[in-house]
């Protein structure tokens, strides 16, 4: 029974090889020809915008501390407002892995990730992203969600006017 | 001593211990918000339940309200227990805002640990939220109601244990509300740790908002630099810049709490015009330019002059081992001009104060533990804050506590306030020091003679001077009032407020050497040609500027070694920058002889927020660090005296070295620290010397420290300087009749270092025929200095 196996085994191989030889090629002519990847794609990390278009990112610093390869580094900053925001915002793709770990903590959905593959440079300093650079127009995937309107703290909305809330209690009367 | 049975652990614990605490010491933690070690139990926030199996009571009870009993069978994790827990999580949070990414607390938050612990994740309770306006309580804390889980931690802490009494609780119902009345700054100096105790992210600390995340912080067990008590804390740094400072536990210490000056006072190591280079002139040179330059000058000098001709300098900031490398590179120049405070009074004071019998010292834990407590010309909250917290403490358990000053010393608590001038002080505790002849001085009998009795009568008398106040002989007269108020039961202790957070190691060290003056007087006769100056700034401590000033200028070399700008500085011929506190480690040595070791937090280094411009970091690589050029000082000594510069080596040398530094080298910075073995010996020769009876216009100029604005490293960090108060004097009522002043109005007080404009403000509770000015670096009043005798003075409207 042994030979049987070993000249199915030797036979095997050429007829698959012969068989591919006349299917259509899986391989495109990169870069003249570009596939369109999956839509949750692992490519470049964007920064996104709310539906009101300000920044959604609050420097809540859960990406930069999910990140297994520490490529992300921010500084949270207050604006006049109360809004919490990055100052600044940096992410470096030559550690980055891809992985998607921070799309995952960003409790605020800011950090999304794009089917952008295309990062290879000579120059190290072109792969390190600013806030700038990071930062889009757009809300990404998400469009409906404003962290604001749903963390009551009187950002977005004044105090007790977010869906779900009754107005700031008057805490001098101790009428029922 | 009940015996009980916790999850299958027996332990056995003091009658009136808790179940929870009872828990802790087998290591099992017990989930809970509102109690606390130092504040005790309330039975609030009903997250501590535990099954009791069997014993006294039965079924699920809050471990924090029962007292353990013999018998008591206990299970911390059972399954109707874990149910309830996550109840009572998802009750609390029915209200919350859900805001963790924007919230300073997060990472740090009880709340959210017990959320994750309790297995609560979605929000099913669909009703609306309640919301609350938030209050501006000043430039420390930030207010976020809407965060509150009603734990009261905040009342109990602000109201009950540090006195304050514009913030609690507000409302009724489900609307409680902690705040003040009104929008406000919190008044209290220990506002401070309600950021602390606040389990979650209500009150957080203004100063750090929005700037790291705790995992993000560089922390290291540290000690506080800003007064002579060392308590504990943790500073926290991130991007080379010190960011806050947190309390830490040190329970014969500060406990668990300190005072804003040592929470908010942590700016100096950020501050833009430290000095971080070394200079020649106010020419930027190299390291090695620096010391080969100061090397040949010493070496110059003492071949011309003699090694005498080099006078050095430390101060109750440097570290031990500082103090110590000073004292042996001194011996090695061959030099004996050596000294370890620039300010003569309190540089004598800490001499006596360090040879103060150690079992008759207090620490701070005796003085919590205390029934009497007589303070004699000691302002606690100007001088060394965290005392008056140690102070109500014993008042809220009974003890009597008795403040002779003629300063309007304020405490938070109840206590009994004599107005006794400055002379009557020391005659009133040379009284005190004989106790039986009761030769006190007129119109004092009844204040002595009452005071000796409750001393002798007391189970755990306490005696707290201040050092600038009372003097050299001051504070030798309070150790014999003392020694001769002690019953062999009843101890009497004393407590003394020296300079600085390492004033008694500098005491210790001082043996019979020169005090300051004496080398002035050698600049002056030209004998000193150099002076080294290690983490001292004589021409701001010295009393009289005008002399030292003019004796600096004399010199042929003035070198200061130091972390701060200081007023030294800008005269300095040499200058090598140093680190602060939180930059290296060292030993401190705190005012009852406490040796307390403290770990390095993070390296020295211009902030990347001040070397980026607010902007993002720089986007090119570099091996060298901005302003990464300080070295700890007595890591300079070690190389200008060719040593290796390792901390053990040093320490066990200077155990080998001096018997009473015992135990120094297995020091741990995260432990109580140790005392030290044995006092220094000294006795005043001095005769006591009181000043002449000034002329009836002439009132006596008392010079004083202030909570903010007179301590040099805390006045250099810029969120304490809203709080700082402006230039002023204080006049009895009497004086102020008198000269035809008014309250608030401007006053020209003539003082031997000019005529100044200040603010009049009238104290009804002080010493008439005195003027009080604080020490306000920065501002007219900077030249005088505390720990002096009175000065005359006069005062006239502006």
């Amino acid at each position: 029974m042994s030979l049987w196996r070993d000249i199915r085994g030797t036979i095997l191989p050429f007829w698959v090889t012969l068989r591919y030889l006349f299917r259509r090629p899986v391989t495109v002519c990169y870069p003249e020809r570009k596939q369109t990847p999956a839509p949750r794609y692992r490519g470049r990390l964007v920064l996104t915008r709310d539906p009101d278009g300000e920044e959604r990112c609050v420097a809540c610093h859960l990406c930069s501390a999910a990140c297994p390869v520490d490529c992300i580094s921010m500084q949270a900053a207050e604006r006049e407002d109360g809004r919490r925001h990055a100052a600044w915002f940096r992410i470096n793709f030559s550690r980055c892995i891809f992985c998607g770990l921070c799309t995952e903590a960003c409790p605020t959905l800011a950090l999304q990730m794009t089917s952008e593959y295309e990062l290879a440079s000579r120059e190290l300093l072109q792969v390190i992203y600013e806030k700038d650079e990071l930062l889009i127009d757009g809300c990404g995937k998400n469009d409906g969600y404003n962290f604001y309107r749903l963390a009551g703290i009187g950002v977005a909305a004044p105090r007790g006017s977010n869906p779900g809330e009754t107005p700031p209690v008057d805490f001098r009367s101790n009428l029922p | 001593m009940p015996t009980l049975i916790i999850d299958n652990q027996t332990v056995t614990v003091p009658e009136g211990t808790n179940v929870l605490e009872a828990a802790k010491r087998l290591g099992i933690e017990i989930p809970h918000f509102c109690h606390h070690e130092a504040l005790g139990s309330v039975g609030a926030c009903r997250l501590c339940a535990v099954e009791f199996r069997e014993g006294p009571v039965k079924g699920i009870q809050m471990s924090c309200m029962v007292p353990a009993k013999d018998g008591m069978v206990v299970d911390t994790g059972s399954a109707e227990v874990l149910a309830y827990r996550a109840q009572v999580i998802e009750w609390l949070m029915t209200n919350h805002p859900h805001d963790c990414p924007v919230c300073d607390e997060g990472g740090e938050c009880q709340l959210q640990d017990m959320t994750v612990a309790g297995g609560h994740g979605i929000r099913r309770y669909t009703g609306p939220k309640r919301t609350y306006q938030n209050q501006n309580l000043g430039p420390f804390i930030a207010h976020e109601m809407n965060r509150c889980i009603q734990c009261y931690r905040c009342v109990r802490t602000y109201q009950d244990y540090c006195g304050g009494t514009d913030f609690g609780v507000l409302g009724s119902r489900q609307r409680l509300y902690f705040g003040r009345f009104s929008d406000g700054p919190l008044e209290s100096p220990f506002a401070g740790n309600l950021i602390d105790v606040c389990p979650t992210g209500v009150l957080t600390d203004k100063t750090y908002r929005f700037k790291s995340r705790i995992w993000d912080l560089q922390e290291a067990p540290s000690i506080c630099p800003h007064c002579s008590l060392g308590c504990a804390v943790t500073p926290g740094a991130r991007y080379r810049q010190l960011q806050r400072r947190r309390a830490r536990t040190n329970n014969r210490t500060n406990g668990h709490f300190i005072c804003d000056r040592g929470r908010f006072g942590y700016g100096y190591a950020n501050h833009p015009d430290r000095p971080r280079y070394p200079l020649l002139g106010h020419r930027r040179v190299t390291w090695q330019e620096a010391l080969a330059a100061l090397q040949n000058k010493l070496q110059e000098l003492g071949e011309l002059f003699g090694p005498g001709s080099i006078g050095l300098l430390t101060s109750s900031r440097a570290t031990l081992e500082t103090q110590f490398l000073t004292k042996r590179w001194a011996a090695a120049l061959g030099s004996d001009q050596l000294c370890f405070e620039a300010h003569p009074g309190r540089d004598l004071g800490a001499r006596v104060a360090a040879s103060q019998r150690l079992d008759r010292t207090a620490s701070l834990e005796d003085v919590r533990n205390c029934d009497l407590a007589v303070l004699i010309g000691a302002d606690p909250l100007s001088e060394a804050p965290m005392l008056a917290l140690a102070l109500r403490q014993a008042a809220r358990r009974g003890a009597r506590i008795v403040v002779v000053d003629p300063r309007p010393v304020e405490l938070p608590l109840a206590y009994e306030r004599h107005a006794v001038s400055v002379e009557k002080l020391g005659q009133l505790l040379r009284g005190l020091s004989r106790p039986q002849q009761s030769e006190f001085p007129s119109s004092m009998e009844e204040l002595g003679g009452s005071l000796a009795s409750a001393l002798l009568a007391a189970k755990s008398p306490l005696l707290i001077g201040g050092t600038d106040l009372l003097g050299p002989q001051g504070t030798e007269a309070m150790q014999q009032a003392a020694e001769a108020c002690s019953q062999p039961e009843t101890p009497c202790r004393t407590m003394f407020l020296l300079a600085g957070p390492n004033s008694f190691g500098g005491a210790l060290l001082s043996a019979e050497g020169p005090c300051f003056s004496s080398l002035l007087e050698g600049m002056e006769q030209g004998r000193i040609k150099a002076l080294l100056c290690f983490e001292a700034d004589p021409l701001a401590d010295y009393p009289d500027r005008k002399r030292s000033r003019a004796a600096l200028a004399r010199l042929d070399m003035l070198a200061v070694f130091d972390c701060a700008a200081t007023a030294t500085l800008q005269e300095a011929d040499l200058f090598f920058p140093t680190t602060a506190v939180e930059e290296s480690t060292g030993t401190l040595i705190n005012n009852e002889g406490r040796m307390q070791a403290f770990e390095q937090v993070f390296s020295a280094g211009t902030p990347l927020a001040e070397s980026a411009g607010g902007s993002h970091p720089p986007r090119f690589f570099s091996r060298d660090i901005p302003g990464s050029e300080p070295q700890s000082a007595w890591g300079i000594l070690g190389a200008l005296m060719g040593r290796s510069a390792d901390l053990l080596t040093l320490r066990s040398e200077i155990e080998k070295n001096d018997h009473r530094f015992a135990g120094l080298s297995q020091l741990e910075a995260r432990g109580e620290g140790r005392r030290i073995a044995a006092p220094r010996q000294y006795s005043l020769s001095h005769q006591p010397n009181i000043s002449g009876i000034m002329g009836s216009d002439q009132l006596q100029l008392l010079v004083t420290e202030t909570l903010y604005g007179s301590e040099l490293l805390s006045n250099l960090s810029s969120c304490l300087h809203e709080s700082t108060p402006s230039a002023f004097v204080m006049l009895h009522p009497q004086d102020a009749a008198r000269f035809k002043l008014e309250e608030g109005k401007k006053v020209l007080l003539g003082t031997p270092v000019g005529d100044l404009t200040l603010t009049l403000r009238i104290a009804g509770d002080m010493v008439p025929g005195m003027a009080i000015v604080p020490r306000l670096r920065g501002t007219v009043l900077e030249p005088l200095v505390p720990g002096t005798e009175p000065l005359p003075c006069r005062i006239e409207k502006a």
